[in-house]
């Protein structure tokens, strides 16, 4: 790559705590390094494309693993005896329905079938990538979700289009940073190591 | 300007990051909403890419370009394969 910055320009620090910094704030690790105005460039760009992401859609295109359209924690049931006539099914719900009446509760989802639930909402796991700010989104996209008795919740959930860009802004804002994590990771590492001898040094 | 768009927002009824994006984008002005989003690549993958960060505007806007003309090709061309498929199943 002839145009990037080469690692004698970043400061020595260690790649496990740019990679912290970068994911804390995104950007923050190359201000570790000393780059600040490329980590300020990626943080601000990053940060605003996934706020705008829950302001085109609304905080509810975050869908959180473990929690439902409801904002309440998912529920693993499993039915059917296991005989042949008879096999076994899961229903994962976060309110009673009619198929959970059948089923026996088996606890929450998100302990009892991890996989199935990230499997549910792939896209949280490049949202995550934008670090603490998601998380809060995230909480905040549970607590819009609730409703109470007689009442309808307080966030709306769009529908089409305009949660379709809401879901990738957010989500490529994530995958962005991970960009920017990475880079950031390889330029400490290279910082790190020791110069490779020179031909005279030979 | 912050209160004009506040005052905007109100009188609409819309709650930011309570509510989706108002009706008029999510018909045929969505497409508009991907712009800020090349833009926004752009600016972070050319950061990560130039050596000197006095490129990267310049730059960014040359990749934007080329993002934003592969998008119009390709929908053009999907549109072309889906009326081509159309005309020959008639």
């Amino acid at each position: 790559m002839p145009n990037r910055a080469s690692a004698s320009d970043a400061r020595r620090v260690s790649p496990a705590l740019v990679v912290a910094a970068s994911w804390l704030l995104p950007g923050l690790g190359y201000v570790l390094l000393g780059q600040r105005t490329r980590g300020i460039t990626i943080g601000v760009t990053v940060i605003s494309l996934f706020i705008a992401g829950l302001l085109i859609g609304g905080v509810r295109v975050l869908e959180v693993p473990g929690y439902g359209p409801h904002g309440k924690p998912v529920m693993a049931y499993v039915g059917g005896s296991g005989k042949n006539n008879d096999p076994l099914y899961y229903v994962f719900s976060d309110i009673p329905t009619r198929d959970t009446d059948r089923a026996v509760l088996e606890g929450r989802a998100i302990f009892l079938h991890p996989m199935d639930e990230l499997r549910a909402k792939p896209w949280s796991i490049a949202q995550v990538m934008v670090g603490p700010i998601a998380f809060i989104g995230g909480a905040a996209a549970v607590s819009a979700s609730q409703r109470g008795a007689g009442e309808a919740a307080p966030g709306a959930r769009s529908h089409s289009r305009v949660n379709e860009i809401g879901v990738l802004y957010t989500a490529i804002a994530g995958m962005l940073n991970l960009l920017a994590i990475i880079d950031a990771q390889s330029r400490a590492s290279e910082a790190t190591q020791p110069a490779a001898p020179t031909r005279e040094a030979r | 300007m912050m209160l004009l768009a506040a005052a905007a927002a109100q009188s609409i009824g819309y709650r930011p990051f309570l509510d989706p994006m108002w009706g008029a984008w999510s018909d045929g002005v969505w497409p508009f909403l991907l712009l800020p989003l090349c833009v926004g690549v752009a600016v972070v993958y050319k950061s990560i890419k130039c050596r000197s960060m006095r490129d990267v505007p310049r730059q960014a806007a040359s990749i934007t370009f080329w993002i934003i003309l592969g998008m119009i090709i390709a929908g053009a061309l999907l549109v072309a394969i889906v009326k081509g498929i159309d005309h020959s199943r008639r």
